[in-house]
């Protein structure tokens, strides 16, 4: 029996995903991830106006709202048979395009890019760079006044972490930048999202605020700017990262886990909606790059299993049919994430499953020049690679949309179709930074009868299914080297290279101290 | 040329204030700062004053927190009182949690939220007015109790909008209004 370890919590809203790998000779055995926090929000749907959905569901989660709100938006033009205008679909592919930019940058910079730096290795800097000697004052006056956070090393650096002092004292630069960065994606994303976190703008049958063209000046040369730090930082840096230091987790394909991976496909290119910037498609048990075969993506091959979930016992089924009634006592169950499958089998989602589905030529070219095989080092380059295509793709949009706006008659709303029909059903696909998200809504007499959304982090989390399979997470993390049980910081980089989130959440403020009680006012 | 000082007077002389309701909606007495953001929203303040439902949010509030010179945060708060107790503290009071930090992954809290910012801008002076939920349950509604001290909380808001625009123009509190 091998020594177990817990992480918990690994998201960084507390007690929602909990990892337990059992370590022996030094390699993770198995693996057990498990989100710990009952979700179900679904309920708080049901009996509603259908167009409450998209925002109530705006609210699931406190990272990625607005995709479920187009998620939402998109299960409820099916269902109404609404039919989005070109002007409301580019809208809606500018406003999200702003979020793949903002999300992918903070997962890269400020999530990810600490547990591979020896961050100590700053003071160490002896350059004359000008900039970089700023950045080693800042980081040396933080440890000097004892608050070294956010900056605080999470784990011990080990052999695979960056401590070349210039590399170190640069991708801290980088971080800082990239927190300006962040910051003009998401004030780029609220010109035509109206107020952010929660937009207003997107809405079943299209877009409620007519753009002018000052606004999308405006678009663009923020777009201009995000599109250089995405060029000449983003993509050199983990260029850089991926075939030098990392590299030997890259060749080792650490974190690849199944190797099976699954896109909804997304973002329409052109008005008729024939071509998408990232295609949808299956592709099973991925050994290299050669010869992928990509299979079609049908919804009705996906099922949800409860088999070790906190849930009532049942059958694996579609997300239609599917229900939310609670069973703590259930034997065997160690999560309340469901295990959703397709065709019965486990999937990853997110950037490297689009990449791998695109057969993308920059991700699959990195991967043939350097030995690369899927996992986690190749997860941050296909997040990488695939923020410079959207980039690319938001340039088409902006110019497509221009177009339309001086056109006579140009539409961002389908007006038709904003009623609730008395029944219908509708499925509502849509690839999000963190990958595959579905939601599907049934309506009986103008009211949701029942709603259930399938989140990214469901399919890559999930626990083991009837057949035993483990899901993506678990599956990824066998074999990672832990040398150090106390030190598990590859079970770290493996699962954060998902980039993780559970967080359907409580973001209360917890100081974890009686000394607030003294601040009592009333 | 004006000093940085010069510079940091000038844009305090804005006296941009933000009051952000953060939490979740879909939890109950969580979303205590949502709702009350939402009341205040309905009201009338001064062109200075904004008010933002930040739901969850962290990193994506930065940009707003960084706009602001003065920032009064509205939440549910664990301090141990009696359900629907309220609190009122400086974010310098609050420390911060580096168990937390070490193990975490994704999205981060709001008070980090806040430290980080100071990397990059000026944070602005932060003042939390929390209150204690009783219930953290799905739903959308919040608990009697809790929703009966929305009006005071209300009140501690109005308060501290007063002492700011005084401080934030120079002028009295009276004046402010």
């Amino acid at each position: 029996m091998g020594k177990r370890i817990t992480i918990d919590p690994i998201t960084r809203i507390e007690g929602h995903l909990k990892i337990e790998v059992e370590v022996e000779n030094g390699k993770v055995k198995d693996a057990w991830s498990s989100g710990t926090m009952a979700r179900g929000f679904e309920a708080l749907l049901l009996g509603k106006d259908p167009r409450d959905a998209s925002y109530v569901t705006s609210r699931f989660c406190g990272v990625c709202f607005s995709v479920h709100q187009m998620a939402s938006v998109r299960a409820l033009d099916a269902a109404f048979g609404a039919q989005v205008p070109w002007g409301g679909i580019l809208l809606r592919n500018l406003v999200m395009g702003a979020e793949y930019i903002y999300d992918h940058l903070v997962h890269f910079y400020h999530l990810s890019a600490l547990d591979y730096l020896d961050i100590m290795a700053i003071a160490k800097y002896t350059g004359k760079d000008p900039e970089l000697s700023k950045v080693k004052e800042k980081v040396v006056g933080l440890v000097q006044r004892g608050d070294t956070f956010p900056l605080t090393p999470r784990y011990e650096p080990d052999e695979f972490s960056v401590k070349d002092p210039d590399v170190v004292t640069t991708a801290v630069k980088h971080y800082l930048d990239a927190l300006k960065m962040q910051i003009k994606a998401k004030n780029m994303g609220v010109i035509f999202g109206g107020r952010a976190p929660h937009y207003q703008s997107i809405v079943v049958g299209g877009f409620t605020q007519y753009p002018d063209i000052n606004q999308v000046a405006r678009f663009r040369s923020m777009l201009d700017e995000l599109a250089a730090f995405v060029n000449e930082v983003y993509i050199p840096d983990v260029v850089a990262f991926g075939t030098g230091p990392l590299l030997p987790l890259a060749k080792a394909g650490i974190g690849g886990g199944h190797r099976n991976y699954l896109s909804y496909g997304s973002f329409e290119l052109d008005e008729a909606g024939q071509k998408l910037l990232f295609k949808p498609g299956v592709v099973v048990g991925v050994k290299g790059t050669e010869g992928l075969t990509v299979r079609p993506f049908q919804h009705e091959k996906i099922t949800e299993s409860v088999r070790y979930s906190w849930y009532k016992n049942d059958t694996p089924r579609h997300p239609y049919e599917g229900a939310q009634v609670f069973d703590l006592e259930r034997r065997d169950a160690y999560s309340f994430v469901k295990a959703p499958r397709y065709d019965e089998t486990p999937m990853e989602v997110g950037p490297l499953a689009r990449g791998v589905v695109d057969r993308d030529p920059m991700l699959l070219g990195l991967m043939n020049d350097y030995g690369v095989k899927p996992g986690a080092v190749a997860r941050h380059a296909a997040r990488a690679i695939e923020t410079k295509k959207v980039v690319e793709a938001m340039y088409h949009w902006c110019d497509e949309l221009t177009a339309a706006m001086t056109k006579p008659g140009f539409k961002i709303h389908d007006t038709d179709h904003w009623q609730p029909p008395a029944q219908g059903e509708g499925a509502g696909f849509f690839e999000p930074p963190r990958g595959a998200l579905g939601h599907w809504i049934r309506i009986k007499d103008h009211k949701i009868a029942n709603y259930q959304a399938v989140v990214p982090s469901t399919w890559n989390a999930s626990p083991r299914d009837e057949r035993g399979l483990r899901g993506q997470y678990e599956e990824s993390l066998i074999g990672v080297p832990v040398p150090d049980p106390e030190n598990p910081i590859n079970v770290v980089r493996v699962i954060r290279s998902f980039d993780p989130c559970l967080a359907c959440a409580i973001h209360l403020i917890d100081p974890r101290t009686n000394q607030i009680r003294k601040f009592l006012v009333e | 040329m004006p000093s940085r000082e010069g510079a940091k007077t000038s844009r305090n002389q804005k006296g941009r204030i933000l009051i952000l309701g953060v939490g979740n909606l879909l939890l109950s007495d969580e979303g205590v700062g949502v709702h009350v953001a939402r009341k205040l929203m309905e009201m009338d303040f001064p062109p200075q004053v904004r008010v933002v439902e930040g739901g969850t949010d962290g990193f994506g509030l930065m940009h707003v927190l960084l706009d602001a010179d003065r920032l009064i945060l509205v939440d549910a708060v664990k301090g141990g009182g009696p359900p629907g107790s309220i609190y009122r503290f400086e974010v310098e009071d609050c420390p911060p949690f580096p168990d937390v930090f070490k193990t975490s992954v994704h999205q981060i809290s709001i008070l980090e939220v806040i430290n980080l910012s100071a990397l990059i801008g000026s944070t602005p002076r932060t003042t939390v007015i929390g209150v204690e939920p009783k219930r953290l349950e799905m739903g959308m509604e919040l608990s009697p109790e809790i929703e009966a001290k929305i009006p005071k909380v209300i009140q501690f808001i109005r308060e501290e909008l007063t002492l700011s625009l005084g401080n934030l123009s120079g002028k009295g509190p009276d004046e402010a209004f």
